[in-house]
C-alpha cells in the first residue's frame, strides 16, 4: 500500500491531497510495535458529565464511579459540580385569558457534575466505562469525553521528498 | 255489667293485638325465622309480600399474605444476592426501618410501607461497597497497567503528539444514537511538524482559524460525515492535505509583490537601498559596501514589532556605528 | 354523518400535507397553576388524599420527587415530546388494565432502553390473577415500545394504607 502511494506520488506530484484519504488506512495496518494483535490505545483523560434532576443521585453516583475507579487503580482528577443548576423557565400568563400582570413561571433544573479520570489504557477505558454506565441510574444522563494519544502518521514526520 | 263489658272486651283486644303482633313479625321476619314456623305449623303461610331474600354476601376467601421476607433475613446475609440489580424499593425486602417524606411538626414521617416516595428515587442498594469491591474484582483482569516511561505529560508528548477527542453519550431513550457523537477533534502542536520557511508561512495560510497563534496549538474539529470514523478520517485528511499542498510552490507564488508582504524584509526594501547609497557615497570602488546584518536586523525589529524604547535604542545605536559618529 | 366523512375523506390528505409542511401542531401553552394537582378541603373533611396528593406540584423536587424518571427533559436532550406522550399511554394502560387496583401514582422509570414501572396495587384480586396481569402488561408494552418492560410491583392489604391525611 505504502509502495502504491509512493507510486502515485511520483505520478502525480501536484495532485497529492487527493491521495491522502487513502492514508490513514496504511498507518493503522503499520503498528509501530511489533505485535501481533492491534496495539492497545491510550487515553490521556477521560472526563465524564452528569446531568441529572436531582443532585442527591448525581453524587451517590459520583461515590460509586470514583470508589470503581480506586479498585480499579485508575488516577482520579478534579471532580466537581457548580454550585447553581441550570434553569430552563417557560413565563405563562397565570389565568386563561387575560390579565397580563399575573404570570406563573414552571422551570426545569438541570444540575450537572463532573468528574475526570487520567491515564488509562484503551481496555480499562472500555472496562470501566462499560461499568459505570451499566450501572447509571434512572434519570441520569451521562458524557464520556475521551481524549486518544496518537502518535504522528507516517507520512507526516518528514516533509514530502517530491513534490 | 258494663265494666265488665269492657273488661272482657279489652281481654279480647289485647289477645287479638298479641296475634297481629305475632303475624306481623311472622310476615316480616327472614326466611330462617319461616323455615322454623313452618315446621311447627302443618301448613305454609301464604306469603304474598316476600321479603326480597337478602342476598348472602360471597365471603372473599383470601389467602393469607405472606410476612415481609426482611423478619426472616439472616444478620449475616449476603446482601449482594438479596439485591443483585437495579429495582424500585420494595419495603417487604430491605431490612432498614425507612421513613420518607415531610409532615407537620411532631408527626412521624410515613413508614416504608405503601410509601411511594420511596420506590421513586433511585436507590443503589445494588451498589453498596462490598458489591462494588466484588463487581471490581471480577472486571480487574480486563484491565492494563498504564506503559512505563509515560508518566508525564511531557513524557507521552514527545511520542504521541496527536490527540482525538470523542464523545460518548449515555441516555435513557431506546435509540442509542446522538447526533452529536459524530464530531471528532484533532489536536497537535505545530512544532511537531517540520516545514521549511515557505511551507510553514503557507501552512497558516492553509489552517487559518484552526491555528492558535497564542498556544501554537492546531485543532481540527469535524463533524460534517454521519459517522466518528468517517470523520476522524477526513481530519486526518484534513491534515495531511494542509500539510503536502504547503509544499507545493505555484507559479502565480513568486508574483507575491511588497504589498502582499506579511512581514518587513530588509533585503528586499528601499532601507537597504538607501543604506547602500549613503555607506558608498562617492566610492570609486568595484566591491560596494553592504550594511551589516546587526543594522538590517534592527531595522526590521523595529518595523515589525514596532516602535518601543528598546528597539528605538538598538536602532540608534546601529545607525551611529554604521556611520562611524562617536558622541 | 355522511357528509362528515366526506369531509374528511377531501380533507385529510390536505391536512397531512400541512402538518408536514410544518411538522408540528402549534399549541398554546396550557396553564392551570390555580387548579391542577390541588384538591380542596370538603365540608366533612372526608375526603382521603395520598402523600403524593397532599403536596402540590411545586412542592416537586422539595417534599415529593418526580413520577417519571427519564433524561428527556434534561438540557439539551432528545425526543421530549415522545417521551412524554409514551408516559400518559403507559399511565393510561396501566390504570386500566389494573382497574381499580392501583392506589398510587404510576412511576415510570427509564433507564437505558428499558422502562420500569412501578406502582402501588390493591391485595383486591388473587395472586394467580395479579401474575397473569403482570405477564400480560410487560409482553404487550414491551411489543408496543419496542423495549424491555419490568413491572416492580407493592401490594398493599386496603386501599387506606397509602391514605396519608383527610381533609
Amino acid at each position: 500500500m505504502m509502495q502504491l502511494v509512493k507510486a502515485l506520488r511520483q505520478v502525480q506530484p501536484s495532485r497529492l491531497y487527493s491521495l491522502a484519504a487513502a492514508v490513514p488506512t496504511t498507518t493503522t495496518t503499520s503498528p509501530t510495535v511489533a505485535a501481533p494483535a492491534e496495539p492497545d490505545q491510550l487515553y490521556s483523560k477521560l472526563e465524564i458529565e452528569l446531568r441529572g434532576v436531582d443532585p442527591a443521585v448525581l453524587k451517590s453516583y459520583t461515590w460509586f464511579a470514583t470508589t470503581a475507579a480506586e479498585h480499579l487503580n485508575i488516577e482520579l482528577g478534579k471532580c466537581w459540580s457548580p454550585r447553581k443548576a441550570h434553569h430552563e423557565r417557560m413565563t405563562l400568563l397565570k389565568s386563561v385569558h387575560i390579565y397580563k400582570k399575573h404570570r406563573v413561571q414552571y422551570e426545569i433544573r438541570t444540575h450537572f457534575r463532573y468528574m475526570n479520570f487520567h491515564k488509562l489504557t484503551g481496555s480499562t477505558l472500555d472496562t470501566f466505562l462499560e461499568y459505570i454506565e451499566r450501572n447509571l441510574p434512572e434519570g441520569v444522563a451521562l458524557q464520556a469525553t475521551k481524549t486518544e494519544l496518537q502518535q504522528i502518521p507516517e507520512h507526516l514526520r518528514q516533509p514530502p521528498e517530491q513534490v | 255489667m258494663a265494666a265488665n263489658l269492657t273488661r272482657l272486651l279489652e281481654h279480647k283486644l289485647q289477645t287479638s293485638s298479641a296475634v297481629t303482633a305475632q303475624r306481623c313479625v311472622r310476615l316480616f321476619s327472614t326466611q330462617q325465622q319461616q323455615s322454623e314456623v313452618n315446621d311447627d305449623e302443618e301448613f305454609r303461610v301464604l306469603n304474598l309480600r316476600t321479603v326480597k331474600q337478602q342476598a348472602r354476601r360471597r365471603e372473599i376467601k383470601k389467602d393469607a399474605v405472606q410476612p415481609p421476607r426482611t423478619s426472616r433475613m439472616a444478620v449475616d446475609q449476603d446482601w449482594t444476592a438479596v439485591w443483585s440489580g437495579p429495582r424500585s424499593f420494595h419495603p417487604a425486602s430491605v431490612p432498614l426501618p425507612l421513613r420518607q417524606g415531610y409532615t407537620e411538626r411532631g408527626a412521624a414521617a410515613p413508614s416504608k410501607y405503601a410509601n411511594a416516595e420511596l420506590m421513586k428515587i433511585p436507590n443503589f442498594l445494588h451498589l453498596t461497597p462490598p458489591a462494588i469491591r466484588q463487581q471490581c474484582e471480577a472486571i480487574k483482569k480486563f484491565c492494563t497497567p498504564w506503559p512505563k516511561g509515560l508518566e508525564t505529560e511531557a513524557k507521552w508528548k514527545r511520542h504521541f503528539p496527536i490527540e482525538v477527542l470523542s464523545t460518548d453519550y449515555c441516555h435513557s431513550l431506546p435509540t442509542i444514537r446522538h447526533p452529536e457523537a459524530r464530531r471528532v477533534t484533532i489536536t497537535l502542536k505545530l512544532s511537531d511538524l517540520q516545514f521549511d520557511a515557505h511551507a510553514k508561512d503557507k501552512f497558516l495560510r492553509l489552517v487559518g482559524e484552526r491555528y492558535n497563534q497564542e498556544t501554537g496549538v492546531l485543532t481540527f474539529v469535524t463533524d460534517r460525515c454521519p459517522t466518528r470514523k468517517q470523520n476522524y478520517d477526513y481530519a486526518l485528511y484534513l491534515l495531511t492535505a494542509c500539510y503536502h499542498e504547503s509544499f507545493v510552490t505555484e507559479p502565480w507564488e513568486d508574483t507575491k509583490s511588497e504589498a502582499d508582504m506579511e512581514e518587513y524584509h530588509f533585503e528586499r526594501n528601499q532601507a537597504k537601498k538607501s543604506a547602500e547609497a549613503i555607506l558608498n557615497w562617492n566610492s570609486k570602488a568595484e566591491q560596494k559596501v553592504a550594511a551589516s546584518p546587526s543594522y538590517a536586523t534592527s531595522v526590521e525589529q523595529l518595523i515589525n514589532e514596532g516602535e518601543n524604547e528598546y528597539n528605538l535604542a538598538k536602532y540608534k545605536e546601529e545607525v551611529l556605528k554604521m556611520l562611524k559618529i562617536t558622541v | 354523518m355522511n357528509f362528515l366523512k366526506k369531509a374528511s375523506g377531501s380533507l385529510l390528505p390536505i391536512a397531512e400535507a400541512q402538518l408536514s409542511n410544518n411538522s408540528a401542531i402549534h399549541t398554546s401553552a396550557v396553564c392551570c397553576r390555580v387548579q391542577s394537582g390541588r384538591y380542596r378541603i370538603t365540608t366533612k373533611r372526608d375526603r382521603p388524599l395520598t402523600y403524593e396528593m397532599a403536596n402540590p406540584p411545586h412542592f416537586i423536587g422539595h417534599r415529593k420527587s418526580w413520577n417519571s424518571w427519564n433524561t428527556s427533559t434534561l438540557k439539551d436532550s432528545l425526543r421530549p415530546s415522545q417521551t412524554a406522550i409514551e408516559d400518559v399511554f403507559l399511565r393510561k394502560f396501566i390504570t386500566g388494565t389494573w382497574h381499580a387496583l392501583v392506589c398510587s401514582e404510576i412511576i415510570i422509570k427509564r433507564q437505558h432502553n428499558t422502562i420500569r414501572i412501578a406502582a402501588i396495587i390493591r391485595q383486591a384480586i388473587s395472586p394467580r390473577k395479579m401474575y397473569f396481569l403482570i405477564g400480560y402488561t410487560e409482553e404487550l408494552l414491551s411489543y408496543w415500545m419496542q423495549c424491555p418492560v419490568t413491572l416492580e410491583l407493592q401490594t398493599v392489604a386496603d386501599k387506606k394504607d397509602v391514605v396519608f391525611k383527610y381533609i
